[in-house]
């Protein structure tokens, strides 16, 4: 058996696709299954809507699967397109496309089964109000895909880009760093709109009358919330359409590494705590719609602030792309 | 699968510098800008006390983009801000709607859009802030809580356009890859009309919504 670099190919293609569908499954099983134990306890409590419960727990996890569904669609590109460019450089992009679509999927995933856990179970409160929770459920939904589909989009650009040419010794690392970037700062900002979205939900069946504001700021928050998965977008978008000198030396892949890294994780953080900020802000207006300027401006000014590790973060990955 | 990525350049040198036009995207554009003129000018032609359709249209879009407007700015400033929030709006809807029509795309897919309405968002919403609290408040808004946090927080403010622009292009730009792609595989068979009804019609919707708040967000924590 000897390993010439057609089978390294293959053997990037195989295990990028395993990674992208194996790592994209956890997040939508988890939405799922808690969407149905919300289900559940919902019909218990009011067994009489069981089949509106029934079909809005249909609608809420076909949603939250969109985003392993986009993992399947890379996983099956990736196994049955044929590469045939036979450079260190597609070794790379194949394992690092699989990589960012299949972290990407996580956060999204078990986000979206908030909303639709919410919305089942405040049908079994509010039954009249069914039409609008579905409304609201849907748009928080689709929402916390955003990060999803930026995992996504790096993805296709790495497969469909075309990288010969560029230098193999730092390019190999920009790829990978990029595909970190994008696919692990995916993570915190789809699991933090999820709780915004499932915190609306939940707001609107207590009090319906507060329904537009309240759908409102779940859309400024959870936009606020992806920001961070924004710049691990930036980062990966740098790092992929940037020609990097070519270098013998290994610290120059490893900085461009690193700044991958160092954005993808510093991304989780902030994703989630936004997440809890703006929860808590929906979950106020829902309770006091007077004070909707006030909490509307406290929750921007405190997730500000937990940005700030997140901007951190960015520099320190602008910094070893540029400086270093 | 062929034509994912490519585009139709127009490069001009001008005074030793390349000015690349990206055409398809100014072609879609002008597109949406006459199809808004248009319904402008129809919307408001006949104005009565009893509306035609069109008139209904308009005023559903005018009256519910003043009111988001009002809810986030004071009476004064939502007045002079509300028309351009409405343009924006109507505007973004359009665009995102465009690719749904077979051999028209998003003007919104090409990162330019984006990136330029955000630009002008920024300026707009910092020059308000200076005119309404003045050139000496607003710079030292930047040196809060210390003095040292300065680039930081001028990164945060560049990093606001950044974001704004990066999240409409990432959504409306993966939406039509997913399209695409999943049409490429099932060879277009039954899948397409609802991916482009979710991609198209209600992701496109919620992000030029998205877009036009935080525009609005952007403006009121300027000028407060």
């Amino acid at each position: 058996m000897d390993f010439d670099i057609e089978t390294w190919v293959k053997v990037a293609a195989f295990a990028g696709g395993g990674i992208a569908m194996g790592f994209g499954a956890i997040g939508a099983a988890i939405g799922e299954g808690f969407t149905a134990a919300e289900a559940n306890e919902a019909i218990s409590r009011n067994p009489g809507e069981s089949g509106d419960i029934f079909k809005t727990m249909l609608v809420g996890q076909a949603i939250a699967e969109s985003a392993s569904i986009f993992a399947l669609v890379i996983a099956m590109i990736l196994l049955f397109t044929d590469f045939n460019a036979n450079s260190v450089v597609t070794v790379s992009v194949l394992f690092a496309a699989g990589l960012s679509m299949g972290l990407g999927a996580i956060g999204s995933g078990v986000g979206s089964g908030f909303p639709a856990g919410a919305a089942c179970k405040g049908m079994s409160r509010q039954p009249k109000i069914s039409g609008r929770l579905t409304t609201n459920m849907l748009i928080g939904s689709a929402v916390c895909q955003t990060p999803a589909i930026f995992a996504l989009v790096t993805s296709f650009i790495l497969l469909f880009t075309n990288f010969t040419g560029r230098p193999v010794s730092p390019t190999w690392a920009a790829i990978l760093g990029a595909g970190l970037a994008s696919g692990l700062g995916a993570i915190g900002s789809g699991l933090g709109g999820g709780l915004v979205a499932g915190a609306s939900c939940d707001g609107i069946s207590r009090q319906p009358l507060a329904a537009t504001p309240v759908t409102n700021v779940m859309l400024l928050g959870q936009a606020v919330t992806q920001t961070t998965a924004i710049y691990g977008l930036l980062v990966s978008f740098i790092l992929m359409f940037k020609t990097f000198p070519a270098t013998d030396l290994l610290a120059p892949p490893m900085a461009l590494l690193a700044a991958g890294l160092c954005m993808g994780i510093g991304a989780i953080g902030p994703g989630v705590g936004e997440g809890f900020t703006a929860r808590s802000a929906v979950e106020g207006i829902a309770k006091n719609e007077a004070a909707t300027a006030d909490l509307t401006r406290v929750m921007l000014v405190g997730q500000a602030v937990a940005e700030s590790t997140g901007i951190y973060a960015l520099v320190v990955a602008l910094v070893l792309i540029f400086v270093v | 699968m062929g034509d994912l990525g490519r585009l139709h350049q127009l490069i001009v040198p001008f005074f030793g510098h390349n000015m690349t036009f990206n055409i398809e995207p100014i072609i879609m554009t002008w597109i949406v800008m006459t199809i808004l003129i248009l319904f402008g000018f129809l919307a408001s032609r006949k104005k009565s006390l009893l509306p035609g359709p069109l008139q209904v249209v308009g005023e559903l879009f005018v009256a519910q983009l003043y009111g988001l407007a009002d809810d986030a700015l004071d009476k004064e400033l939502s007045k002079k801000y509300a028309p351009l929030i409405c343009a924006l709006f109507m505007f973004l809807v359009l665009s995102n709607w465009l690719g749904i029509i077979p051999h028209l795309e998003e003007p919104t897919k090409d990162l330019n859009t984006p990136l330029s309405l955000g630009l002008m968002g920024f300026v707009i919403a910092h020059v308000a802030g200076i005119r309404v609290k003045g050139l000496k408040k607003y710079i030292s808004a930047y040196f809060e809580p210390m003095f040292f946090m300065m680039p930081l927080n001028l990164i945060g403010e560049l990093a606001k356009v950044v974001s704004i622009a990066f999240r409409l292009f990432g959504n409306i730009m993966g939406g039509s890859i997913i399209i695409l792609v999943v049409s490429y595989l099932t060879y277009s068979v039954i899948l397409p009309p609802f991916l482009n009804a979710f991609f198209g019609l209600f992701v496109g919707t919620i992000q030029a919504f998205v877009f036009t708040m935080l525009t609005v967000v952007y403006i009121s924590v300027q000028v407060k």
